[in-house]
Order: C-alpha cells, then structure tokens, then sequence
C-alpha cells in the first residue's frame, strides 16, 4: 500500500520541488533524479504483481457516505494489469525527461515543462492504481489538465493554443460520461471500489440497462482520452507540443488511459452486447479511417499521430473480443515503438527545425543512430516478424480470429468479429505503407531543406536506443503465458505470421516503386486532398458544433451588454442627468437663496392663514 | 398709543430690512439690511412687552439681548466682509464664491 502510495507521490513531489529549483542543471537533477526513484519504486511495486501473485490494495483515509451516497476513501489496487501500466508510465516518463534536458536545453519554460511531465506521471500511476473511482476520476482529469499545459508549452504559436484548447474541450465533454457512471455505479452497486463494482458484475447484481447504460458512458470517456472516432480529431491538433510529449502522451499516458479503463472495466463491457457491439465499431471505423489520414499527411509528426490512433482502435478492437491480454500487449509494445518513434521525430525536428516532409530527406548518413532506431520502430510499427509489433498484433488478430470461428469468450457476434478481422488486415496493410512512405520521406532520397543536419545529442540519443530493445523484443515476453493475470500461452498464429510477411513485404515495395518519383502519396491522386482534409469531420464540428456555440455566446453577451447591463447604466446616467438640473439651484448667489427662503416663509404663512 | 402703531412701523422696517438683503449687492449694506431685520424684532418685543404691562419685562429684557447680540453679530460679520474686500477687492455679493482672482 505504501508503495503504491509512493508511486503516485514521488513524481507529484518531483513536481513540486522542480518548481523550486534554481537552475537548468538543477532542474534537470530534480526531474529526471525524481523519474528514476519513480521508476525504482514502480519496479519494486509493479514486478511481484506479474505471474500468479494476486493484486495488493487498501486504503487511507476514510469519508463517510451519507445516506444516499456510499463511502469514498483513497483506496489503491494494484494487479498485473496496473503492473504492466505503472511499468510502461514510470519508463517512458523517465527517457522522455532524459531526452527533455537535452531537447528543451535552451528553452525558458523548461522549469514549468519538466514540472508538469512529472505531474503527468503522477496522475497517470494515479489513475493505474486507483480503486476507487473518484481517486481515478481526479487522476484522469489531472491528465487532461497536464496534457493542456504541455500542448500549449510553445503558446506564442496560435496553433499550440488551439491545440491544447481542443485537446482539453473534446476530452473534458467525454469525460462526463465516466462522472455520471461513477455515480450510476455507486448508486447501484453501494460503493465507489472498482473491485467491488467488478465483484458485482460478477455476480449479476446489477441489472442489463445499468450495465449497458454506464459502459457506454465509460465508453465514451475513453474514446474521447484515446482519440477514437468520433472524437479522433484532437490528438493530430496536439502536435504543435514538443516531440517528447507527444512521445509520453501517445505512449504511455493520456491515450493509453483510456485503454486502460476499458481494460480495467472490461467484465463490465462483456456483460452488455450493445456496449460490446458500439466498442468494436467505434474501433473498426477509427482504425480504417486513422490509418487512411496517416497515408495523406505532409508531417512526421502528424502522420505519427493518426497512426496512433489507429493503434489505439486495435486495443478496442481486441477488448471489444474480449481479449485484455491482446489489448494490453498492444498497448505495451505500441507504448515502446511509438515513444521511439516521437523521439526519432523530435530528434527529426531538432535537426533540420521543422516536422514537414518538406524540409526532410536523405537524413540517414548525417543521422545514423536515429535512422537506425526510427527504422527499427517503423518496422515494429508495421508488424515485422519478430519485433514486438508482430505479436502483439498478431495477438489482437487472432483474438478476434477465435472470436470469429469459435464464438469467443465474449458476447461479440461473429460478424462484428469478422468485421475486426478484415479491419484490422486491411489496417495492417494501411500501416506498412504510410509507414514506409514516412520512413522513405524522410531518410531516403535528396536532402530537403536548407538546414544542416546534424545528429541529436547523447541524452537524446540513448533514450532513443533503450527504447529500440523493448521494440524489438517485447514481442517474445508478451507471449509467455501468464504475463498478465488469466493470461495463456498464446500461440502465434502461423498463419497470420504468414499473410502480414506477406503483406508486409508486398506493401512495402509497392509503396517503394510507386514512390520512386518521389512521394508516394502523390499516387493517391484525387482521394489525397479528401483524406488531407480528413473527410471533413473537423469542419462538421466547425459548423455545427462550434458556430452554434459562439453564436450562441455571442446572443448571450449582447443580451448581457445591451439588455442586462443597459439598467445598470441607465440608472447612473439617469442619476446623473437628474442631478444636472438639481444643480441649476445652486447658483452660488447667496441673495437667491435668501429671497427662495423668503417667498418660501411668505407662502407657508399665506397657507398656513387660509387653512387655519 | 394703540398697539398698532409700533407694529406697523416695525413691519415697515422688517419689509425695509428683507428688501436691503435681498436687493443689495454691497455686503455692508447687506449687513444693515439684517440690523433693520433685527431691530424691527426688537420693536415688536417692547411693544409687546408694553401691552402685557409684564411685570417681569422679559421683552425688554429680550430686547438687551439681541442688541448684545447685533452688536457682536456685527463685528463678526464686518470682519467677513473685511477678508472679502481683502479677498476679491470688492464686496458684490453676487459676484463671490468663485476663486479669488
């Protein structure tokens, strides 16, 4: 319990004292020095909770309930699930501030920056070991506030503001869904522990619409987090933060949060069909659409986040079949290869100032170490026998495979398994092409750009290489059978290992002769510019979601200024004129004051005679 | 002598009195204006007090009173139109008030 107390301290602590600290180098001691006792501590928390260990817990603290709300106390929990996820948080959030000493060196917010990466961390161990629901909630809005404020870390550019404001919107409205289910659960089960909510799925306490109705809710908050259709459109309007965040947003928090709350809530979501059958088509579209943006893209970075996405719907995917341990392989091995990816990028963009195509090519002599690592996580991307992208997608496929043929554990029908099936192929072969089209627009060919090239400096250099060994050998610990709590030994699909070579090797010399000319995307031909515009779901929130709201605000603040506050001024102006005539009396002639007070005295004495 | 006689001529001087306050502009004849005023008041006091055969002759006495008074009510009002004279350089009441020039 302390020590899962410590994770969630220790970082927040970082943060705070980084605050106090002097200079650069001390900055830099504080933050990184608190990410590695972090990790230790994560280490000594997280590696007995794999295997056949079951999960620790307990709370501090304790609030009493009142009559119609059950207690709520800062209860922890921690299995192999929270394991895997502390593991993965508390590693990339050290390289990402090893790597920031080096990127942000010269940059006068660095204090703020390394502060809040801390901060990040914490929240996110926050909301891994969280067991009580509202614990989580606040970990899980911590993170949005986090990510805002390192979105908007370079906020002079008008872009890095809109970014992070449509960052926080869109996630913020998706996570009132997980408030009313944290409510709607409490109501109904009596307490606010997510072990005993999942003890009540277990034993059918809670009725089908109750399950139905809060995981959908939970739904929608981790589609928002995870940047799922419909709400995919926030994360590629992330990138304007520095590459290191976007490496630990994309990888090991934010995103993967909302994996993680489906994951952690999964029994919840088997028990409803609906909610399964929404899961797995909100993955589907999300993964076809994400991975056909990447394809169109002129931007490293941007192209790095629709693939993201798309990832990301491979995890709902393989939950939506019921499979954690598919989902959480993925996550794993998608948090090592796309925080490599990130910071191949920010190396990229150190280098040459800029994330375009346009300003890249020909990079792999100037810069051998991250050529050979982006390489090695371009090919982990696309599903390359035997890094760990293979297996874990492997995992994911064949999970939906037995879905499909055997009927699966879960209630997924079969169709919406078959769907996953062709998506997630079909994907695959999205995958290699824009992956090899960013890798080729950026390495290979003639120098772009009027920038020299130069390689990244030490500190971002090895997080970069430390991160290239779980990408390439992830694959082969995933697979050992009890990694993950319920977890078998799960057989490679020598089939699928088979087709997705295959595929792999198809794609990528197509994609290599049709860009031999140059960019590959030009191909495309009309369908480019209607996937660059990213099939206009941005501008169908413009005009129906945002206009509205700013007239709407607009009505409000003329009915504020002009009706409201138009009393208020009247009064005083009012007042005023009134005043001016008043002050006609006070001419400051003494004789008309005496002669006004003598007809005044005559008048009185006239009425007072008559009347008497 | 009827009781008429006095209080005619006293609100004679009284009208004359109100009318110098009100139609002067020099402070001082103002000023007389008021004493008018005043000694029209105490006019009527004796006259009064001389109808009533009172025994105490408190109208009189009143009388010596306000002529104490006057004559103090004077002094202080010479000495304001002495600070107003020294003030503006003249003593126009309707045209004080301002700033000194």
């Amino acid at each position: 319990m302390i020590g899962l107390t410590l994770v969630i301290v220790l970082p927040a602590l970082a943060a705070l004292v980084g605050l106090a600290a002097i200079d650069g180098i001390e900055i830099a001691l504080v933050s990184v020095g608190g990410a590695a006792i972090t990790f230790v501590a994560t280490l000594i928390v997280a590696v007995p909770r794999f295997g056949t260990a079951g999960p620790v817990g307990g709370s501090w603290g304790h609030a009493w309930g009142t009559l119609n709300a059950p207690d709520v106390s800062f209860a922890l929990r921690a299995d192999s699930l929270s394991a895997a996820l502390l593991l993965l948080a508390a590693s990339v959030a050290l390289l990402v501030q090893i790597y920031s000493v080096a990127y942000l060196a010269d940059d006068p917010r660095y204090r703020a920056y390394a502060s809040i990466v801390s901060l990040f961390s914490a929240s996110m161990a926050a909301v891994v070991v969280a067991d009580d629901m509202f614990v989580l909630l606040i970990g899980w809005e911590m993170m949005g506030v986090c990510s805002y404020l390192l979105i908007a870390h370079y906020w002079e550019r008008s872009d890095a503001r809109d970014g992070a404001a449509k960052a926080f919107l869109m996630t913020r409205t998706a996570d009132v869904g997980l408030l009313i289910a944290i409510i709607v659960l409490g109501q109904a089960v009596g307490s606010y522990r997510i072990s005993d909510v999942l003890d009540a799925v277990a034993a059918g306490d809670l009725s089908g619409s109750t399950i139905t109705v809060t995981a959908l809710l939970i739904l929608l908050a981790a589609i928002g987090k995870s940047a799922q259709f419909p709400l995919h459109t926030w994360l590629p309007d992330a990138m304007p933060g520095p590459a290191p965040i976007s490496a630990l947003i994309h990888s090991a928090t934010m995103v993967a949060a909302g994996v993680y709350l489906v994951a952690r809530m999964e029994p919840l979501f088997l028990a409803s069909e609906t909610a399964t059958i929404v899961l797995g088509l909100t993955a589907v579209i999300t993964m076809l659409i994400a991975a056909a943006f990447a394809l169109a893209q002129d931007d490293l970075k941007r192209v790095l986040a629709w693939s993201t996405v798309s990832q990301l719907a491979y995890m709902f995917a393989a939950l939506s079949v019921g499979s954690v341990v598919a989902a959480i392989g993925h996550l794993l091995a998608h948090g090592a290869f796309k925080a490599l990816l990130f910071l191949a990028a920010g190396s990229v963009a150190h280098a040459v100032g800029s994330t375009a195509f346009a300003d890249m090519g020909g990079l792999r002599r100037p810069m051998t170490w991250t050529f050979a690592t982006a390489t090695i996580g371009f090919a982990a991307l696309s599903g390359l026998v035997p890094l760990s992208g293979f297996f874990t997608k492997d995992a994911v496929v064949g999970a939906a495979y037995d879905a499909a043929s055997g009927g699966g554990e879960g209630p997924a029908p079969s169709w919406l398994a078959w769907l996953i099936v062709v998506a997630t192929l079909f994907t695959a072969v999205l995958t290699v092409a824009y992956a090899t089209r960013a890798w080729r627009l950026v390495f290979s060919g003639e120098r772009r750009g009027s920038e020299t090239a130069h390689e990244a400096p030490a500190l971002m250099r090895w997080p970069m290489v430390v991160l290239a060994v779980p990408t390439a050998l992830m694959g082969l610990a995933v697979v050992r059978p009890g990694w993950l709590a319920g977890s078998e030994a799960e057989p490679v699909h020598s089939w699928v290992a088979v087709t997705s070579t295959a595929i792999l090797a198809g794609v990528v010399a197509m994609t290599w002769l049709l860009g031999r000319a140059g960019d590959p995307a030009t191909r495309l031909g009309p369908i480019r510019p209607v996937l660059a515009r990213e099939f206009g779901v941005d501008a169908a929130y413009n005009r129906f979601i945002v206009a509205p709201t700013l007239a709407a605000s607009g009505l409000v603040l003329a009915t504020d200024r002009d009706v409201v506050d138009a009393y208020a001024r009247g009064a005083s102006s009012g007042a005023i004129d009134a005043s001016r005539l008043l002050r006609l009396a006070q001419s400051r002639n003494v004789q008309t004051y005496v002669t006004v007070a003598v007809l005044g005295i005559a008048l009185a004495a006239v009425v007072a005679g008559v009347t008497a | 002598m009827p009781l008429l006689w006095p209080l005619l001529l006293s609100a004679a001087l009284f009208g004359v009195g109100v009318y110098g306050v009100l139609a002067r502009r020099n402070a001082v004849l103002a000023l007389m204006g008021v004493e008018l005023m005043l000694n029209a008041a105490n006019l009527n006091l004796v006259a009064f007090d001389v109808w009533f055969r009172d025994v105490l002759v408190s109208g009189q006495v009143f009388t010596l009173f306000i002529i104490a008074l006057a004559a103090a009510e004077i002094g202080l009002g010479l000495a304001i139109v002495l600070r107003l004279f020294r003030a503006y350089g003249h003593v126009d009441v309707d045209r004080v008030g301002g700033d000194p020039s």
